[in-house]
């Protein structure tokens, strides 16, 4: 389990940067830059760009997401913004609205 | 390094209204106001009220104090004490349930954490507790019994204690009877003592 | 793991404002504003460079910053702590580094 983790009663406001994963149950407004993986669980809520290895998205992201693996939207998520990553999982129940971009 | 034969008693009803300084320990269980120079250690107890500049080696507050404290050592608030006033020591130590206003300078704070002698500042708790705990009943127990008692010493300065007190060094409360009877003598006293 | 709100892990910095409640672990670096209702604990390791304001803070990491606590601050042996400090109960152990001010409720007698 990863170490960090933003809870579900916090907003956080700015920037967040580092090399370990990172859980968000609760609301990030700003931006991402991480090494590892990023999860946004289903009370997540994400206002944010994104830049990271991979990104497990089931709560809600507005913001582009660049991930430098994988990036994959699990069902009962929304996702409005751009995808770009070598490699983009979208399960079936999952809504997004925006581009992807596998870089082919 | 408590070394009880060497200290200096200040008595429940005592009040020093000037300078005091000198070389060994000094017990506030009375007041003292104006400014305090000791090389030693101060312990004002809970009874004591202290209004003063103080400049020592190490301090332990229980009672009042009102002015500034500088420490060349260590500087600590009992959970009893209440201080307004700045402190300036490399080591100060806040217990909870004190009570403190003013500001707080350890000096360089990048320097190495000054860990210094703790056995010679956990030899001073006891020293404290086992002096001033018996006080207030030496206090209560003449005023109970002798509503008006007769004022016998003067008590201009705390006598430095007897040799006899070598032989039981923790008691404290044997000078704190003798001055018991001096209530509201309004005096200014200079104790000096020479550090030789 | 449920019942902790946020822990912000070793290699972990977060600039901007943090609010909130629930109880915060910085075991990272945190920069800007944090306002919780909770407990907040900067552990050994930890840097906080931010105005906090809380109901109980433990420092046994870094802190630069001003602390308005409506219970309690403890400031551990192994912390290092500048700011001015507002709290009911402060608590600062042997070998703590502090710098600032400090600021509770003082009840003198009357004819202090």
């Amino acid at each position: 389990m990863a170490n960090t983790v933003i809870g579900s009663s916090i907003v956080i406001d700015g920037e967040i940067t580092g090399d370990e994963d990172l859980v968000v149950q609760g609301t990030v407004k700003g931006k991402i830059q991480l090494k590892e993986s990023l999860y946004v669980e289903a009370s997540g809520v994400l206002e944010a760009d994104v830049e990271t290895q991979n990104a497990e998205v089931s709560g809600q992201v507005t913001g582009n997401v660049t991930a430098s693996d994988k990036v994959e939207l699990k069902s009962n998520c929304r996702m409005v913004g751009d995808i770009k990553a070598p490699r983009i999982l979208i399960a079936d129940g999952a809504s997004f609205k925006g581009n992807v971009d596998m870089d082919v | 390094m408590v070394d009880t034969a060497q200290s200096t008693v200040v008595g429940p009803s005592i009040l020093i209204n000037g300078n005091l300084q000198g070389d060994e320990d000094l017990l506030v269980l009375g007041r003292v106001e104006g400014s305090i120079n000791r090389t030693k250690t101060i312990n004002i107890a809970e009874s004591g009220i202290v209004k003063a500049e103080i400049t020592v080696k190490n301090a332990v507050v229980s009672g009042v104090v009102v002015g500034n404290i500088t420490a060349s050592d260590s500087v600590e608030i009992t959970e009893a004490g209440r201080m307004v006033g700045d402190i300036r020591a490399p080591r100060v130590i806040i217990v909870d349930g004190a009570r403190f206003r003013g500001a707080v300078d350890m000096g360089d704070l990048e320097a190495p954490r000054a860990s210094g002698p703790l056995p010679q500042r956990s030899a001073d708790r006891p020293a404290l507790v086992n002096s001033s705990a018996p006080a207030p009943q030496a206090q209560k127990a003449p005023a109970a019994k002798a509503p008006a008692p007769a004022p016998m010493k003067k008590a201009i300065a705390p006598p430095p204690p007897p040799p006899a007190k070598k032989a039981e060094p923790v008691r404290a409360p044997e000078p704190t009877v003798v001055m018991a009877g001096a209530k509201k003598l309004k005096k200014k006293v200079v104790v000096k003592k020479k550090s030789d | 793991m449920a019942d902790t709100a946020c822990v912000i892990g070793k290699g972990i910095q977060i600039r901007g404002n943090l609010s909130g409640s629930g109880d915060l672990v910085v075991e990272g670096r945190l920069e800007g504003h944090v306002a919780l209702q909770d407990h907040i604990i900067v552990e050994e390791g930890g840097t906080v460079v931010a105005d906090v304001e809380t109901r109980e803070l433990t420092l046994n990491g870094k802190m630069s910053g001003n602390i308005d606590a409506n219970d309690r601050v403890s400031i551990s042996s192994t912390a290092t702590v500048m700011g001015d400090i507002r709290a009911p109960r402060v608590v600062i152990e042997d070998g703590a580094r502090f710098r600032g001010n400090i600021e509770m409720d003082v009840p003198l007698p009357d004819n202090i």
